[in-house]
C-alpha cells in the first residue's frame, strides 16, 4: 500500500489539507500517525480509505495505491474488505439498531454467503472481548462498548489495512489501553491517528508527524520518540503541576448526594465532594462511573435525589460534545450567547483560547480541535465561581492542552474548577487534587 | 398493521370509527418507553388539537350554526357549525391515528429489518434512526444553555433551536453516510443475513390488514 506525492484540498478550502504525502505501509505493520489539530490526520486516513476525494470531492493530485487499486478509480465500498476504517465518534458510525446486526452490516454490503454471515460477525465480537453485547440494542451501549463493536464491524471483513481515527478518544485509561493491545495483536497492517500518543507510541513500528499536511517525520518508533523528545516535548508529557492550592471560601459543596436517570439504579450514590476558590479538582474514574453526573449536579444541571448540593455564586459547565455550541451563525456570537451579546467580551474569550481570527466563521466551519475550544471559550467568558469542564481535552493536541493547563492555572485563583477527565497527563498537569469516583488522591 | 391501520383512519368516514383507530394506536403507543414516546405523545395530540381549534374557523360548511362571531377582514364572519365541527373532529381525529401509527412504529418497531426491504423503506428506516439523535440534540442544546447560565423558555426560546437542529442533523446524516460507503454501502452484489421464515401469522398478518383497509373504505 503506498501513497505518492499526494496533494489534497477541500472543496471551499484554501489551503491544501495533505501536502506532498509519499508514504508506504507494510503488511502487518502499525503505524501511529500523530500530528497537531487541523494537521490532517484524519484527512489522510480519509485518503486511505477512499472517502477522500470520493465522498468529500477537492482536488487530488497524486496517488493512492491499496493492493493494487487506484483510489481515483475504485469507489470506498468497492475497497471495502481490503480497507476497515474504525472513525473517531463510535456513534457516528452505527447504523444498525442491534449489535450482531450492525456488525453484520458491512459483511452484508461485501456479499458475503448468507449463513457466514452471523458466524462471521459472531467471531469477529469474540476476537474484541465484546460477544456478550451481542443481542444488545446498540442504545444501552457505554461509550468503550460502542467503540468495541465498532472495531468488530471492521474485523469481520477481515481487511489488509485497518484505519482508526482516535479511536481511544472516548475510553477510560485502562479501557484504552486494552483497546489498543488488542490492536496491537491482529497482525494486520494498521494506521492509527492519535492525540494521546504515549501509549501508541510502545507498541507502534513507524510513526509519522504531520504538520500543515506535511510529513515532518516518518520514522522507527523509536526514532520518532527522540525527534518528538528534541523538536516537539508537549507529545511526550505535559510535566506534572506541583502547586498545592491555598484553601479560600467553599464555593460548592456536595454531601451524601444520589442520583438515577428515569428511576433506575442509582448512578451517583453517597457522594461527598467540596471545592474551594483557588483550586482545581480533577474527577477521574472508568468509563460509567458516574463522573458527569457529578459534575452536572455540582453545576446545577441535574437536581439530586437525594442529599445537599450547594452552591455560593454562579456556575458554568462545559459539556462533552463541542457540537452542542454551534448555535449560531458567527464564533463570536456563540460566544457571546453567555455574556447578553457582548461581542468585545467574547473576541477576548475567543484570543484567549487561540481562536483569534476566527470570529466571523461559522462555528460548524471550524476543525474538531477548534470547536473544542470554542466551546471552552463559550463557558470561560462567562466568569462563573465555579467552572466545570467534562473531557475538555478529547480531540485537543498535546500542544493545545499544555496551553489549555497553562489558562487555567493563570486563572485558578479567580473560581473553583472542577475537570472530569480520562487523560492522565492533562490531570496531572493541571490539578490540585484528583478525585478517582470513590477515592481521593491529592496530587503533591 | 401500523400503515393499514393509518390509512383505514383515513378512509373511514365516522367519527366514532376513526376515533377508536386513533385510541387504539395511541395504546399501543403507550408500550413505547416513558421517556421518549412523551414526545411523540405531545406532538400527536398538540397538532390534532390545533386542527380541531382552526378547522371551523376555515371551513364554511352546514347550516346549523353553534356559535356566531364577528367579521373578520379577508376570512369574513366567524361562525362555528355543528357540520363544521363534526369535520373538524373527523380530521384531527385522522391526524392522531397517522401521528399515532407513526410514533408506534418510531418507538416500537425494528427498524433493522426494513433496511433489507425496498429502497425507500430502507431510507425511512435510516431517517427514523436518527430521530432519537435529534431528540437528544435537542436536550444537549437546552443543556449546554444552562451550562451558561441562559434559561431556555417559551416557543420562542424553543422555536430558536429548530435551525442549529436542523444544521446537526444533516451533519449527522452526512456523517453516517460516509460511514456507511466506508462500509461498501450500495456496493453491487449485496446480500443479507437469512430472514426469519414466513409463517401462518405473517399471512394472517397481511390478510388482517388488507381487510383493515377495504373496512375502512367500505363501512366505517
Amino acid at each position: 500500500m503506498r501513497v505518492e506525492r499526494l496533494t489534497f484540498t477541500y472543496p471551499g478550502g484554501g489551503s491544501p489539507a495533505l501536502r506532498d504525502v509519499s508514504i508506504e505501509i507494510g503488511e502487518g505493520e502499525l503505524i501511529a500517525v500523530f500530528g497537531t489539530s487541523g494537521s490532517g490526520k484524519s484527512t489522510l486516513v480519509r485518503a486511505l480509505s477512499g472517502l477522500v476525494p470520493h465522498f468529500h470531492g477537492g482536488r487530488f493530485e497524486g496517488r493512492v495505491d491499496i493492493a493494487g487499486s487506484d483510489t481515483r478509480r475504485v469507489r470506498p465500498a468497492e475497497l471495502t474488505g481490503t480497507v476497515a476504517t474504525v472513525f473517531q465518534d463510535p456513534e457516528e458510525q452505527i447504523v444498525l439498531t442491534h449489535v450482531a446486526r450492525e456488525v453484520a452490516f458491512g459483511l452484508e454490503n461485501l456479499g458475503t454467503a448468507p449463513n457466514e454471515i452471523l458466524p462471521r460477525a459472531h467471531h469477529a465480537l469474540a476476537t474484541v472481548g465484546a460477544l456478550h453485547l451481542v443481542e444488545r440494542p446498540v442504545s444501552e451501549l457505554s461509550g468503550g462498548e460502542l467503540q468495541r463493536v465498532a472495531l468488530a464491524s471492521a474485523l469481520a471483513l477481515r481487511p489488509r489495512l485497518l484505519l482508526l481515527d482516535e479511536p481511544t478518544s472516548q475510553l477510560d485509561p485502562a479501557a484504552a489501553e486494552s483497546f489498543l493491545e488488542l490492536v496491537a495483536e491482529l497482525g494486520i497492517a494498521i494506521v492509527i491517528a492519535e492525540q494521546r500518543p504515549r501509549r501508541v507510541l510502545e507498541r507502534a513500528d513507524r510513526v509519522l508527524f504531520l504538520e500543515d499536511g506535511r510529513v515532518l517525520v516518518d520514522a522507527a518508533a523509536a526514532e520518532a520518540e527522540k525527534w518528538l523528545g528534541r523538536h516537539r516535548p508537549a507529545w511526550l508529557g505535559l510535566g506534572e503541576h506541583h502547586h498545592v492550592a491555598t484553601p479560600a471560601e467553599r464555593v460548592c459543596r456536595l454531601q451524601n448526594v444520589g442520583f438515577s436517570y428515569r428511576r433506575g439504579r442509582p448512578v451517583v450514590d453517597g457522594t461527598s465532594l467540596e471545592l474551594r476558590r483557588g483550586e482545581i479538582v480533577a474527577l477521574a474514574g472508568p468509563n460509567g462511573s458516574g463522573k458527569t453526573t457529578v459534575a452536572k449536579l455540582a453545576a446545577g444541571l441535574l437536581q439530586p435525589d437525594v442529599g445537599i448540593v450547594e452552591l455560593r455564586g454562579s456556575a458554568a459547565m462545559l459539556l462533552q460534545d463541542p457540537g452542542r455550541y454551534c448555535l449560531s451563525e458567527r464564533a463570536d456570537e456563540e460566544v457571546a450567547l453567555g455574556v447578553q451579546g457582548d461581542l468585545g467580551q467574547a473576541r477576548r474569550a475567543l484570543g484567549a483560547v487561540g481562536l483569534a481570527g476566527v470570529e466571523a466563521r461559522h462555528p460548524r466551519d471550524l476543525s474538531s480541535g477548534e470547536r473544542e475550544r470554542l466551546a471552552l471559550a463559550s463557558v470561560l467568558v462567562v466568569g462563573p465561581d465555579l467552572l466545570v469542564l467534562d473531557e475538555p481535552t478529547r480531540g485537543v493536541d498535546p500542544m493545545r492542552k499544555a496551553e489549555l493547563a497553562a489558562l487555567l492555572r493563570d486563572e485558578a485563583e479567580q473560581r473553583a474548577t472542577l475537570i472530569v477527565t480520562h487523560d492522565e497527563e492533562f490531570a496531572a498537569a493541571v490539578a490540585d487534587r484528583v478525585i478517582v469516583m470513590g477515592k481521593e488522591v491529592a496530587l503533591v | 398493521m401500523l400503515a393499514a391501520l393509518a390509512a383505514a383512519a383515513l378512509l373511514a368516514g365516522r367519527v366514532w370509527s376513526v376515533g377508536l383507530i386513533a385510541l387504539l394506536l395511541m395504546l399501543v403507543c403507550l408500550r413505547g418507553p416513558r421517556s421518549r414516546r412523551r414526545f411523540y405523545l405531545i406532538g400527536t395530540l398538540f397538532s390534532a388539537g390545533a386542527l380541531f381549534v382552526l378547522t371551523p374557523f376555515v371551513e364554511t360548511i352546514g347550516s346549523h350554526p353553534v356559535w356566531a362571531g364577528p367579521i373578520v377582514p379577508v376570512l369574513g364572519q366567524l361562525d362555528v357549525t355543528h357540520e363544521e365541527l363534526t369535520s373538524a373532529a373527523l380530521n384531527a381525529l385522522r391526524l392522531a391515528a397517522v401521528g399515532f401509527a407513526f410514533a408506534a412504529y418510531a418507538l416500537l418497531l425494528d427498524h433493522d429489518r426494513l433496511l433489507r426491504s425496498v429502497r425507500f423503506a430502507r431510507t425511512a428506516a435510516l431517517a427514523t434512526r436518527l430521530l432519537p439523535r435529534l431528540e437528544r440534540d435537542a436536550a444537549g442544546f437546552v443543556e449546554s444553555l444552562r451550562g451558561r447560565g441562559i434559561a431556555v423558555t417559551g416557543v420562542r426560546g424553543h422555536a430558536a433551536l429548530l435551525s442549529p437542529l436542523l444544521a446537526s442533523s444533516l451533519e449527522r446524516g452526512l456523517s453516517l453516510a460516509e460511514a456507511m460507503e466506508a462500509r461498501g454501502y450500495g456496493r453491487a452484489g449485496r446480500t443479507s443475513v437469512p430472514r426469519p421464515p414466513w409463517r401462518a401469522r405473517d399471512t394472517a398478518a397481511v390478510a388482517l390488514a388488507v381487510s383493515i383497509v377495504i373496512a375502512g373504505a367500505l363501512w366505517l
